[in-house]
């Protein structure tokens, strides 16, 4: 008997619930291939290890970009490897729900949904990972009371006021931590002539990356190649500076829940001030960021226990429930 | 005579196709109460709990992992 299960298919990191069980895999979205053969070397943290680190025959890959599918084979492999490794076999075919950006289109949905089914699901449905995460993170969104989540993840941000059930007002953009990455590898290439790796660039936003100064701050050693003599090269970072390079990103990040607090009904508004705004995703996690929100917003922001795995968590429990949540799948109210 | 036939027989479809109608449109009602109903209560933090206590066994587990940090 096949156990139903829900997958959070971000643009960083995909998890696995399975119905009764709860989590059972937590690995990178990355996979390696053979680009002469197409065969699969490697899927999840192994393959992670390979980025940047490939001869040139292999290619390690985040199928998804923005968290809608840039390669819609790749990824339906993806996910078929990622179901045969918790269980799933052509007898036994379960109901998978799918967490997915709320401002994915019309194609990018059939694109997720197709992948899917060709990859072993019986049946496939989509939730907005906002509500997934509203329900994760354990607000109460079954009470006529305003809950405002920011969930920020690899490749988009999006905001969100759920009240009795349902999302009252949203707002998404295409901007995550992997742009943070992309803007650090930018500034060290252009002011210090350097060219590092989207590891190295991630490893110097969770050392000393922040939205807002914060106390303890110390500089990092970065090594790279330097882009005139192709050397091997180490310079010295500030917190400054990666702040400044990552201005642009942070600050289109508060734009968006900006936007969203102003489209939301002023009867929930109020409650947002009583209640704060949640702050989920690996992105939240940024040093300085539930701060600079909340200096900006001037709304208490506060964070779930569990940031990584409150949008799996969420989709987990609709799959626990599939009768009487079936109603909030992406298309099912509209 | 079948002319009246004919109109007899259309009147009797619509007076039916109307009746169904409105008694499809007095079920609907109360069943849609009946599903928010229960996608709220199955939203509740009791309904809830047993969910986020799964969470639990892999929270630990996971302490000691390297720290990806992102979804």
């Amino acid at each position: 008997m096949a156990r139903d299960l829900a997958i959070d298919l971000g643009t960083a990191n995909t998890l696995v619930y399975m119905k009764g069980r709860g989590i059972v895999l937590n690995e990178p979205s990355v996979i390696a291939l053979n680009r002469q053969t197409g065969e699969v070397l490697a899927t999840g943290r192994e393959a992670w290890q390979m980025i940047g680190r490939t001869p040139g025959y292999i290619v390690a890959v985040r199928p998804l970009r923005g968290g809608a599918i840039t390669d819609f084979e790749i990824t339906e492999r993806m996910i078929r490897l990622l179901l045969q490794r918790v269980g799933v076999s052509r007898f036994t075919r379960p109901k998978v729900v799918i967490c997915v950006p709320s401002a994915i289109t019309e194609v990018e949905r059939r694109a997720v949904t197709d992948a899917a089914r060709r990859a072993g699901a019986a049946d496939a449905n989509l939730i907005e990972q906002p509500m997934a995460a509203a329900i994760g993170a354990d607000l109460p969104i079954d009470e006529p009371v305003g809950n405002m989540v920011i969930d920020i993840g690899g490749g988009t941000s999006e905001t969100a006021v759920i009240s009795l059930g349902g999302i009252v007002a949203l707002e998404a953009v295409r901007v995550g931590s992997f742009d943070i990455d992309a803007a650090i590898q930018n500034f060290v290439r252009r002011e210090h002539g350097i060219a590092i790796g989207e590891r190295t660039a991630e490893e110097i936003k969770v050392a000393i990356g922040s939205a807002d100064p914060t106390p303890d701050e110390h500089q990092a050693e970065v090594r790279g190649r330097d882009l005139m003599t192709g050397l091997p090269k180490t310079v010295l970072l500030t917190p400054e500076e990666v702040r400044y390079a990552i201005e642009d990103v942070v600050s289109s990040i508060v734009a968006s829940v900006i936007r969203c607090l102003s489209k939301a009904p002023p009867e929930l508004s109020q409650d947002f001030l009583v209640r704060g705004m949640f702050l989920v995703g690996g992105g939240g996690l940024l040093r300085g960021l539930a701060e600079r929100i909340e200096r900006e917003t001037e709304v208490p922001v506060r964070m779930s226990n569990v940031p990584l795995e409150a949008v799996v968590l969420g989709a987990g429990h609709v799959i626990e429930h599939y009768d009487a949540l079936k109603g909030m799948f992406m298309g099912a109210r509209r | 005579m079948i002319t009246a036939v004919i109109i007899a027989v259309f009147v009797v479809g619509v007076v039916a196709a109307a009746l169904s109608a409105a008694a499809r449109r007095d079920r609907r009602a109360p069943d849609d109460i009946a599903s928010f109903r229960r996608q709220i209560d199955a939203l509740s933090p009791e309904a809830r709990r047993q969910t986020s206590d799964r969470m639990k066994p892999s929270e630990r587990s996971a302490s000691g992992d390297d720290g990806a940090d992102d979804t």
